[in-house]
């Protein structure tokens, strides 16, 4: 199944930017109602964000600007023109995420607990934007003749944006009871990494084409083994040593233990 | 979980990471030239064969291409965002002339409103015509206009959705061209 437009009577939207919207409202609103709970402001995951949003769309499109200076000098008005490809994504996430960090620093939020808050919402955000590449038949899977393989370009496949959906929604319930129950902040951010990089590591192979860096390595695949191994020693128990020198410094302050 | 256990659980995550990315690796032979996969249009496959006439009655087939990229489109003439990116293809198959193809198949139309509405506007670039639909369909195309973009291999590089505009046809072009 195949839909990357929605025909709604004379209006034409495009299937995969409506996800993607609809999988920014989601991470914002679950990111600020946790936040509500963690003791922080809501309001701040809903600046945080969409300042980082607005300075990513922003760069994105200067960036994309300036590439490709050479066509829009000879086609001026398009460069107030809206497309969704008229972005350059790496540019335009690290200006959003300098600028979401820069706010947190700035009103001198806790980052580990922000991130603990934004983190179940960033899974749930992905998994809706996976549903919407699936719709558009974006990123296709490699042709297979399993009985759940879909018909996508004339062609049946694994459904790869589906089999990351069905690892990033049990990832978001996971990191949310492991934030329901963590002692220490960051556990969360950590766990919801550690999901990512799973369904990535694990799903890239069944795409049909990727980006690749040397010898034929997918590099999503290999960011994906990156961030588990770097989540599994981060969420690395702490030693004795250490736990008894914090309980002491708990105790100390007079804190219960 | 003890620190021990977890160590030796990074370790296996490890060796199995490993395994697992090097066991899914894009064969290199795979990458240069979409070997080994079956037509169709998707990225990476070679672009389905075919062969249809100009509305004057020449014969036109896409391998007569192969060695020089091409931009190859759908479109219709009752289809505003069609018009409104014609311009745009028009002024590439000028600039790259030689060097890139720009094909325009027309969906469906007879051959005397596809040539009536091309010399009105001036658009040189060959629009044969899929009266049948037969190419729309082997090519997937559910919306008005598409564009495919094939290298000199035959391998489709990228697929466009609506219409384009001069800077995303030159941020396309350059998937397939130099």
């Amino acid at each position: 199944m195949m839909l990357p437009v929605l025909q709604i009577g004379p209006l034409a939207v495009q299937t995969y930017p409506l996800a993607l919207l609809l999988a920014g409202w989601a991470a914002l609103a679950t990111g600020a109602r946790l936040a509500t709970r963690l003791g922080i402001e809501g309001d701040h995951i809903y600046n945080a964000g969409l300042s980082g949003l607005a300075a990513g769309l922003v760069v994105g499109r200067l960036a994309h600007l300036i590439a490709f200076w050479p066509a829009y000098r000879l086609e001026p008005l398009s460069i107030i023109g809206l497309n969704a490809r008229a972005f350059l994504p790496w540019p335009g996430a690290l200006a959003g995420l300098a600028v979401s960090g820069y706010y947190v620093y700035r009103h001198r939020l806790p980052l580990a607990t922000v991130l603990d808050a934004a983190a179940p919402g960033g899974l749930l955000g992905m998994a809706i934007a996976q549903l919407g590449a699936w719709l558009a038949g974006l990123e296709p899977g490699a042709p297979a003749g399993l009985p759940w393989a879909i018909a996508e370009w004339g062609v049946r496949r694994h459904p790869v944006q589906l089999y990351q959906v069905a690892a990033l929604l049990p990832a978001f319930v996971v990191v949310l009871l492991v934030l329901r129950r963590q002692r220490r902040p960051g556990r969360a951010a950590w766990s919801a990494l550690l999901g990512y990089g799973v369904s990535l590591w694990l799903i890239e192979p069944f795409r049909e084409s990727s980006a690749t860096l040397v010898a034929g390595l997918r590099t999503l695949q290999l960011l994906g083994l990156a961030a588990i191994l770097i989540a599994l020693v981060a969420l690395r128990p702490q030693p004795e040593a250490k736990k008894i020198m914090r309980a002491s410094e708990r105790s100390s302050d007079g804190e219960p233990g | 979980m003890k620190r021990g256990l977890w160590n030796l659980l990074i370790g296996i995550a490890l060796l199995l990471g490993v395994a697992w990315t090097w066991a899914g690796r894009v064969p290199p032979f795979v990458i240069a030239s979409g070997a080994g996969l079956s037509p169709a249009p998707a990225v990476g496959h070679p672009a389905p064969e075919f062969a249809l006439h100009s509305p004057a009655g020449d014969s036109f087939s896409l391998g007569a291409l192969r060695g020089q990229p091409v931009v190859l489109n759908f479109w219709a003439t009752w289809c505003p965002p069609c018009r409104s990116e014609a311009p745009d293809l028009q002024s590439a198959s000028r600039r790259y002339a030689g060097q890139v193809a720009v094909i325009a198949v027309d969906q469906g139309e007879p051959a005397a409103m596809v040539q009536a509405y091309t010399a009105q506007q001036g658009l040189t670039y060959p629009s044969p015509l899929d009266e049948s639909g037969r190419v729309s369909l082997a090519y997937g195309v559910h919306a008005l206009p598409t564009t495919f973009f094939i290298d000199r291999e035959g391998i489709i590089r990228q697929i466009y959705v609506g219409p384009l505009s001069g800077p995303l046809l030159a941020q396309m072009l350059g998937t397939i061209y130099p």
